[in-house]
């Protein structure tokens, strides 16, 4: 099949590095976007632009907004599928558990529960069937915010990296699954590749021939941030595994994974079920004040981010009460327990095994519940500098093919070449032109949410329709203009979203970064800024290529008209 | 040309490259993780046996799981014979898959 190993490595580099690089440079980009994603939410919805507030009272201000939570009428609609009989009026229905989960970056807060319901499942096992409702509240006054208001950040772009909004059959998380695997592959076998990493690692020659700079450029951001990229990449799939890739306890170890819940549940005392005795609940923020004395006392950092009551009303229910974890890089924990009619703490979280420890870190390392904005900005630039490794790959791919490709009039290195403008540039265009668009939409308007996910798919279509139609100057090796033109699209859609925050919500950077600073909306609108000097700097360097290669091109064929001239 | 052909021949001198080659991208991605599922199973599955707790044996094997399938999807590119890595790959992901459950069996009684 191959010669030898590194004939191998080499194929399996550039072609499974081609085919699940399109979808690598999606999860890189918006993953680095979703580590900011808050941020984005501000930006985006004005009306939410306060401090970030920490878990308000329940007694006091929870419980109304629990009282007043209606199941989602999306969801009463995909269960009634599933159950037989009609379910019972909204109205009437009644929370079985209920949940409030803040971090410390968010000023509103996010509560949700589920409806129990008497009807029998179609399917036998599909046990545990309940209708869910939720929603976004201010937790200063409880109010509740539109439903129909799409938080750009944290449920646009944030899912977006890792199911890339393909949610039939979970396709999207298949499917970047397997990219973060072809990413694990491309490193070892870029390793193998490059023997001499070290010497490639300093070299980098940006005045040479594209082919060269584009390669230097992705030996040197491969090497650079290979930890960060092998990191995430192992890190994805470790956080999935279970759920989606590798469900184990669900399907053929289901049983042993059954026992270990009833043990469990016999050994923690938090009941599995309902008693059917009902029950009053106690005072919660009596036992909020518990847990942190607690925490305290174990010298953590006390903020609640995560709440929940099972069995609520029952005499088998109980509390959960996890603690915000912005003190250290694993996940929140250090869960306390309460027997939610008495108040008495049932039980506390162990301190973790040393797998749970690894494991808590290495998910914690990756979703970042932290505290630390040195550490979030590296982030974002470690996923950038994976963009543009990805980047410089579809170029050298491109640049190594795409003479030969013009003189024997293969297709390859142009369509290749549209669909890198697509991913690279076009991908840029979408999430900006998105942020544009919610800025422009009426405010008045049903569904905004909607509205916006239409203009990103658009935009990303209209860029990759104009990729396609500019790409003739491949077929003549040339640099396809679209490069250019979109990165100036991107320059102004920038430029454009900036002025446009400006506009409707009088927030200018002033404004947000000296008189009233507001770091979240000054962020995002100074990153737009980067980003528009950083495309129109690049579409005049392209403009300086293309002209170079342009001459180039001009030079030879006037040398080959000469020849055929001479000829005949 | 039939798979079992290209599987059996020699694929350094297959005459069919993109038919060899779709044949072991199919081989290395399906079978590795056959083999992979099966190395997960009895893993947790003998971990629990030996009295370990059933999520702390999950933990260790899913962090396990994607080196091991690394390791095997590279192998298959690498491997001479395909027929070879079939072999490892089917009989491997079966043989512990089963033994996977029959351990389940036997703990659960």
């Amino acid at each position: 099949m191959f010669a030898n190993f590194r004939q191998a490595m080499t194929w399996l580099h550039t072609w499974f590095g081609l085919v699940l690089g399109f979808v690598l440079m999606a999860c890189f980009f918006f993953g680095s976007l979703s580590v900011f994603d808050r941020e984005i939410d501000r930006w985006s919805l004005p009306d939410t632009r306060f401090d970030a507030q920490p878990m308000p009272s329940f007694d006091r201000m929870l419980a109304p907004v629990f009282e007043r939570l209606k199941p989602n009428p999306g969801d009463m609609a995909a269960t009634a599928r599933r159950v037989t009989g009609d379910l019972p009026s909204p109205e009437t229905m009644s929370l079985d558990s209920l949940y409030a989960y803040t971090t410390h970056r968010d000023p509103v807060l996010l509560v949700g529960g589920e409806f129990a319901i008497p009807n029998a499942p179609v399917d036998p096992a599909d046990d545990h069937l309940h209708v869910h409702g939720w929603a976004t509240i201010d937790p200063r006054t409880g109010t509740k915010l539109p439903d129909d208001q799409l938080k750009i950040g944290s449920e646009f772009f944030y899912p977006m990296h890792y199911s890339l909004h393909l949610n039939w059959k979970n396709l999207g998380i298949w499917i970047v699954g397997l990219a973060a695997f072809t990413m694990l592959v491309a490193l070892v076998t870029g390793v193998v590749m490059h023997r001499k990493v070290f010497k490639e690692f300093f070299t980098f020659r940006p005045k040479k021939r594209a082919q060269r700079s584009a390669l230097d450029l992705h030996n040197l951001t491969g090497v650079v941030a290979m930890p960060f990229h092998l990191f995430f990449a192992f890190t994805g799939l470790v956080i999935f595994a279970g759920t989606y890739y590798f469900p184990v306890s669900h399907t053929l170890l289901e049983p042993l994974h059954e026992r270990h819940e009833v043990a469990e549940a016999a050994r923690t005392g938090l009941p599995h079920e309902r008693a059917g005795v009902a029950a009053p609940l106690a005072s919660v923020d009596a036992m909020v004040a518990e847990a942190k004395r607690r925490w305290a006392a174990r010298d953590m950092a006390g903020d609640v981010g995560f709440l929940t009551i099972s069995h609520l009303g029952d005499a088998n229910s109980y509390v959960s009460i996890f603690r915000a974890g912005t003190d250290r890089v694993a996940l929140v924990g250090e869960a306390i327990y309460f027997d939610a009619s008495s108040g008495d703490v049932i039980r506390e979280d162990p301190p973790r095994s040393t797998v749970g420890a690894i494991n808590a870190f290495l998910t914690g390392l990756h979703l970042q519940h932290f505290r630390h904005w040195l550490l979030r900005w590296l982030y974002v630039l470690g996923g950038l500098l994976g963009c543009v490794c990805i980047a410089t790959g579809f170029m050298f791919f491109v640049e190594k093919r795409k003479n030969k490709h013009a003189a024997t009039g293969n297709i390859g290195s142009r369509v290749v070449d549209a669909l890198a403008v697509t991913t690279v540039t076009g991908m840029v265009i979408a999430a900006v032109a998105m942020l544009a668009g919610n800025r422009l939409l009426p405010t008045d308007l049903p569904a905004t949410g909607a509205w916006e996910i239409r203009i990103f798919w658009c935009a990303w279509l209209l860029a990759m329709v104009h990729a396609a139609v500019r790409s003739g100057a491949v077929s003549q090796a040339r640099i396809n203009p679209a490069w250019r033109e979109q990165c100036w699209a991107i320059a102004g859609l920038a430029l454009a979203a900036v002025a446009l925050n400006w506009i409707t919500t009088g927030d200018h950077l002033i404004r947000t970064v000296f008189v009233d600073a507001y770091w979240p909306v000054a962020g995002v609108d100074l990153s737009l800024l980067a980003c528009a000097a950083i495309a129109a700097w690049a579409a005049r360097r392209l403009a300086w290529h293309e002209r170079g290669a342009g001459q180039m091109h001009a030079a030879r064929s006037h040398r080959r008209s000469r020849t055929h001239m001479a000829g005949g | 040309m039939g798979a079992w052909q290209l599987l059996s021949m020699d694929l350094s001198i297959a005459k069919n490259r993109p038919a060899a080659l779709t044949l072991r991208v199919v081989v290395a991605l399906v079978g590795g993780y056959a083999f992979t599922w099966g190395f997960v199973t009895f893993g947790i599955a003998s971990l629990a046996a030996l009295g370990r707790d059933f999520h702390e044996a999950e933990m260790l094997l899913l962090l396990l799981a994607f080196i091991v399938y690394l390791g095997l999807f590279l192998w298959a590119f690498t491997a001479s014979s395909l027929m070879r890595v079939v072999v490892v790959f089917a009989g491997g992901g079966l043989g512990l898959t089963v033994g996977a459950w029959a351990l389940q069996r036997a703990v659960l009684g």
